[in-house]
């Protein structure tokens, strides 16, 4: 019962248009007064202690850290190996484009901001080249959303805050269905450019290619300094994320010099409204998650569902189905903070591993940024390249066709997600 | 007014950046600690507290850039029902919600200000660095209530000229004025 009240409040504040983070708190705040009597005061401490771990600061730091990388040159340094690699075959940019967006969501933890670090320089330029708009857009949409699979990923880093689930794990874990998720991307543009004869660019020589690599070289040795400091140990994944800001800075304004010292302020203060955004949302949702615990929903939904006798595979299905409405008018974070809590208890009882949950989670997650009504990558795509958000989400069809096909995929194979990180002996 | 404006802007550029250049420096410490010959300059120094100081200035960071959010527009909300709506309940609803948020926050500014009113009457410091819980937590009332401030400020704006703030996520500073990719443009 109260947890029809409490999800019914918060569905009807959140239609009013506020922010998620407000109608979160507004939901707690009316709920503990008019039907409670756990004491109001509580809720100002739970505001403080909610983002009190030293996990969640990773966020910031991969912020700063992508908004470092896409103002000061390095996704043009990618673009530009990548085309030097794949343009050739067919598809050209747009190949090189899925192949740029995989190299730089290596680095970047956030999906929307790989579609504008790669799609900003990429697509004008595909129209130049011929490309109609629509297949640019449908191709940088869909890839960008690889910014959460391949590690680091802000959402992976909210999933595993909001679960316990070790960070690390999951980053490794996200490591192959990330490249599988390219690679079918990178498919499905081939047969594309290729049914429609697309064009493509001349080879580029070996000579070429050295050249773009070296240029690139500090950029990708990011993703070493990231993935291994973090599988050595020699970070844990906040000092690594303050650690590639700091690399990242020194890349943008030292060595590639394509950000002058002043620009920095600003990108300092981008990252900082950011970031305290989705701190902001965090704190409200584990206030929300603390009233959850103690009117004890997810202990009763954990039980009602158990009761159904429900296969875990049944359990799978409906959790994606429930995620994908779910992304429909909420973004990826909210989703998370607010769903993962009540369903994690769910999923551990029925024998899902953890890990293997939250890459689901993320690739439902990527699907939900890439379709209307409130995609994020959808528009930020738009803003790029002034196409209609209708028009957009007939351009995307094939690419997120192919993604959901991946999505059950990766359900239904636990193997995929869990091979990596059993390998490398992390349990 | 452009006064406050700044100085919000100032105080949550200079948390982050100084948040990361702590972590950054304490990570290198770590590691320069077990260098031969650096070992004696660092073993004197003790940034245990690092951790914790990056936390409350995050926490500092978020409370601020929360308010700062408000002004630019970035906390995302569901619009799908009140695009569909017609202009006067839209604007209604966009009143209401703006208000709402205005609330909140101030409920949540005054609860804390009553916390830390009471742990301002305590002894309690915090673990490593042990400053008084009240000064950090100081951040829960200043930045509710400076966010209520912005909300009142944007919804005054908005029932005036009918404009909200809109955060673009498209937008990259610096990028239409760098030359487009030449590597392979044969």
């Amino acid at each position: 019962m109260s947890a029809l009240i409490i999800f019914g409040l918060l569905i009807v504040l959140m239609l009013t248009g506020m922010p998620i983070s407000i109608a979160l708190g507004l939901t707690v705040l009316t709920f503990l007064v008019t039907m409670t009597s756990v004491p109001i005061e509580s809720v100002a401490l739970k505001l403080f202690t909610g983002i009190e771990k030293f996990e969640i600061m990773a966020i910031p730091f991969f912020i700063l850290a992508g908004n470092f990388l896409t103002h000061g040159g390095v996704a043009r340094r990618m673009i530009n190996f990548a085309t030097s690699m794949v343009g050739h075959w067919h598809g050209g940019l747009g190949l090189a484009g899925v192949l740029a967006c995989a190299l730089f969501a290596a680095v970047s933890g956030s999906s929307p901001a790989t579609v504008v670090a790669i799609g900003s320089i990429l697509l004008p330029a595909m129209v130049r080249h011929g490309f109609p708009n629509r297949f640019g857009a449908g191709v940088i949409t869909t890839s960008g959303a690889l910014g959460i699979l391949i590690p680091p990923s802000i959402v992976m880093v909210m999933y595993a805050v909001s679960t316990s689930t070790s960070v690390g794990k999951l980053f490794m874990a996200g490591v192959i269905p990330g490249l599988m998720l390219a690679t079918l991307l990178g498919l499905v543009t081939w047969f594309i450019a290729r049914k429609n004869n697309y064009p493509r660019l001349q080879r580029a020589g070996w000579a070429q290619r050295l050249k773009a690599f070296r240029d690139s070289i500090w950029g990708l040795l990011l993703i070493i300094i990231v993935m291994g400091g973090i599988y050595l140990g020699i970070f844990t994944p906040t000092e690594a994320a303050a650690m590639s800001a700091v690399y990242a800075f020194i890349i943008a304004v030292f060595v590639y010099k394509d950000m002058p010292l002043r620009r920095v302020p600003k990108v300092l203060l981008d990252s900082a409204n950011m970031s305290a955004m989705l701190l902001y949302i965090i704190t409200n949702a584990v206030l929300f998650s603390f009233l959850m615990t103690s009117e004890q929903i997810p202990q009763t939904m954990a039980g009602w569902i158990l009761g159904q006798d429900l296969p875990s595979w049944a359990f799978l299905l409906v959790v994606n189905v429930l995620l994908l409405i779910a992304g429909n008018v909420m973004e990826p974070s909210s989703i998370i903070l607010i769903l993962a809590p009540i369903l994690f208890p769910v999923a551990t009882q029925l024998g899902i591993d953890p890990i293997h949950f939250g890459i689901m989670i993320t690739i439902n997650m990527e699907v939900g940024m890439c379709h209307p009504p409130v995609g994020l990558n959808l528009y930020v795509a738009s803003g790029i390249t002034k196409m209609g958000i209708t028009e957009l989400t007939v351009a995307v069809w094939p690419w997120l066709l192919a993604m959901l096909g991946f999505l059950l995929l990766i359900t239904f194979v636990p193997q995929i997600s869990l091979f990596l990180p059993h390998v490398l002996g992390m349990r | 007014m452009k006064f406050l404006d700044r100085l919000e802007e100032w105080l949550i550029a200079t948390l982050m950046g100084a948040a990361t250049l702590l972590i950054f420096v304490s990570v290198l410490h770590r590691y320069g600690s077990t260098v031969h010959w650096l070992n004696p300059y660092l073993r004197g120094i003790n940034l245990a507290w690092a951790q914790e100081l990056c936390i409350y200035m995050f926490i500092w960071m978020a409370k601020f850039g929360a308010a700062y959010g408000v002004r630019t527009g970035i906390h995302v909300g569901v619009d799908v029902l009140i695009n569909r709506l017609s202009d006067a309940y839209r604007k209604k609803l966009i009143i209401f919600a703006l208000l709402a948020g205005a609330g909140f926050t101030a409920v949540v500014g005054t609860l804390g200000a009553t916390f830390v009113w009471e742990i301002g009457h305590t002894e309690q410091t915090s673990a490593d660095m042990e400053v008084p819980m009240w000064l950090v937590y100081l951040a829960i009332p200043c930045g509710s209530y400076l966010m209520c401030f912005r909300f009142l400020q944007v919804c005054w704006n908005f029932i005036k000229t009918g404009k909200l703030p809109a955060h673009n996520h498209s937008h990259v500073e610096g990028v239409d004025d760098v030359a487009p990719i030449g590597v392979v443009q044969q």
